[in-house]
């Protein structure tokens, strides 16, 4: 079980005419270990700048972003990524993309058949490990994703709008089988999206950030019990979220 | 019409399109399908067969006639001389492609990924592309004489530039994406080469091949014709120095069409196999 901790963290941009701009200004929450906590913030305020830098795509200009687990602090340690467009190799077969991963992860290759094979069958895909990405629809390719970034078995797993790239029946269908999964397999989640009820349904922590520049709003626990189902619960807690985000933004306005 | 007539005729209608639509509509057309591939390659070889013949009766002192050219080809081909001069100028074509490519992939993709690569070397191959294939064969003959130094150095320094352009064009366009995956995923840095990277260069390495094989044959031609005592390009020469028409052409025809088999057979091949995870693409369906 890890935490992912952020304390202080801080990212400057340049502009086109090369004059400094902050994106995250002081922002510090945890992530805590076996929960899914969710990031909401209004669209272009920093949320995926964070997760680039939590994955070492990016370095943040101040502050520290701290992966305890076991009571340790670790360096870089492996991270599952489900991003918003399913990112597979497309000359790779479903089956050998999830190898890849497994292979980056340092699993050894004996392991790997029945890894790939418990995670399909998770995400309802097992029949497909010998077909090709670009055979496959838009959510089963996004299903892939989310098996593959489950597979590599890191404490903590970044899900970045997984959803937001498939329709809305395809996204409540993944939304449930990934809730579903966080609650079976407790992983430590950060998961990033502008989609309130998403973020009601999904969470048991929420993170809501201020306007560019993206630091701390409000941390807030989700009251819903679970294992979590789509119900008119879901809607209210979504309309107190949305108080908070919208009120806040016409506030700085 | 009665109602229940209508109705019946209508149900009967229902089942009818149902029932085609049971039965897959694949394997109909397959004689119409081949025709339509087959037939205008065969009409454009024929046309050109036609014109020769028509301008042989017409000019017979011009040109030899295509009978007595194939029969020419058909003897080279059966007493083995074909081959042994074929297998010449494909070692020396082969040979220089290869050496071509492994230079032109390692340059490529430092030229599209390093800025100061792409300064020092885009001014070369600009200079390389405008130097004729002829000019490195009269160089490559006077640098290292008869030997086979020569087609292998005049080969490789031809399609060099061709090939760079062709990998350094397609490096510049990876997708960041799928690198910013391998990265997250913890790639190392030769599985980010082998299965993120050179995959998609595929595409760019078999246009590149395609070029460079049409470039290294006429250049190999020209080498063999002044710079080696066989091949097919050393062939031809004979055959022109005791004003043998009927040895050029067939010579000319042979390795055309040994050129032919090779491009669109091999290369098609290897290159299908290497994208069946793409799906097929019919640009001009209705």
């Amino acid at each position: 079980m890890a935490e992912l901790l952020v304390k202080d963290a801080e990212k400057w941009f340049r502009r086109e005419d090369g004059s400094p701009f902050k994106v995250i200004d002081q922002l510090s929450f945890e992530a805590r270990a076996g929960c899914v906590t969710v990031l909401i913030g209004p669209s272009g305020c920093g949320k995926s700048t964070l997760l680039n830098s939590i994955v070492g795509l990016e370095k943040l200009d101040r502050g520290e972003l701290l992966f305890v687990s076991d009571g340790k602090t670790r360096e870089r340690p492996l991270i599952g990524y489900v991003f918003q467009s399913p990112r597979l190799l497309p000359w790779k077969t479903i089956g050998a993309n999830i190898a890849l991963a497994l292979k980056g992860a340092g699993v050894a290759r004996s392991a790997w058949g029945l890894q790939i094979e418990r995670y399909l069958k998770l995400v309802g895909l097992e029949e497909y490990v010998n077909q090709y990405p670009l055979y496959l629809s838009g959510g089963q390719r996004q299903r892939v994703g989310l098996a593959r970034a489950l597979a590599v078995e890191s404490d903590i797993v970044l899900m970045d709008e997984p959803f937001a790239s498939v329709d809305e029946l395809t996204a409540r269908q993944l939304r449930e089988t990934t809730r579903g999964l966080c609650e079976q397999l407790h992983r430590t989640v950060l998961f990033v999206t502008h989609n309130l009820a998403e973020a009601a349904y999904m969470s048991d922590f929420v993170v809501t950030l201020t306007r560019r520049p993206a630091s701390l709003d409000e941390y807030v626990s989700n009251p819903l019990p679970t294992p979590r189902r789509w119900g008119p619960e879901i809607y209210s807690f979504a309309a107190q979220l949305e108080t908070k985000v919208t009120l806040k933004e016409e506030a700085d306005l | 019409m009665a109602y229940e007539e209508r109705n019946a005729l209508m149900a009967a209608d229902r089942t009818g399109v149902a029932g085609a639509q049971t039965v897959p509509p694949f394997g109909r057309s397959i004689g119409r399908d081949l025709s339509a591939r087959v037939l205008p390659p065969l009409l454009a070889v024929a046309s050109v067969i036609l014109l020769w013949w028509a301008l042989y009766l017409i000019y017979p002192r011009l040109l030899p006639s295509p009978l007595s050219t194939v029969r020419e080809a058909i003897r080279l081909v059966s007493d083995g001389t074909f081959f042994f001069h074929m297998y010449q100028s494909l070692r020396r074509v082969f040979v220089g492609a290869v050496i071509a490519m492994f230079f032109s992939v390692g340059i490529g993709i430092y030229m599209g990924t390093v800025a100061m690569g792409e300064r020092f070397f885009q001014p070369l191959i600009v200079l390389g592309l405008t130097i004729p294939g002829l000019m490195w064969a009269l160089i490559a003959v006077m640098l290292f004489g008869i030997n086979e130094f020569s087609p292998y150095f005049a080969v490789t320094v031809t399609i060099f530039p061709m090939l760079v352009i062709n990998i350094w064009a397609g490096v510049k366009s990876l997708d960041k994406e799928l690198m910013d995956m391998s990265h997250v995923f913890h790639f190392t840095k030769w599985m980010k080469i082998s299965q993120v990277i050179l995959p998609q260069l595929v595409p760019n390495i078999f246009a590149a091949t395609r070029y460079g094989l049409g470039l290294a044959w006429k250049v190999v031609v020209v080498v063999e014709m002044f710079g080696t005592s066989n091949g097919v390009g050393y062939q031809v020469m004979k055959s022109y120095q005791v004003f043998n028409m009927e040895g050029v052409i067939a010579w000319t025809l042979t390795f055309v069409l040994a050129m032919i088999v090779i491009e669109y057979g091999l290369i098609n091949f290897a290159e299908q196999r290497l994208t069946a995870w793409r799906p097929k693409i019919d640009v001009w369906r209705r």
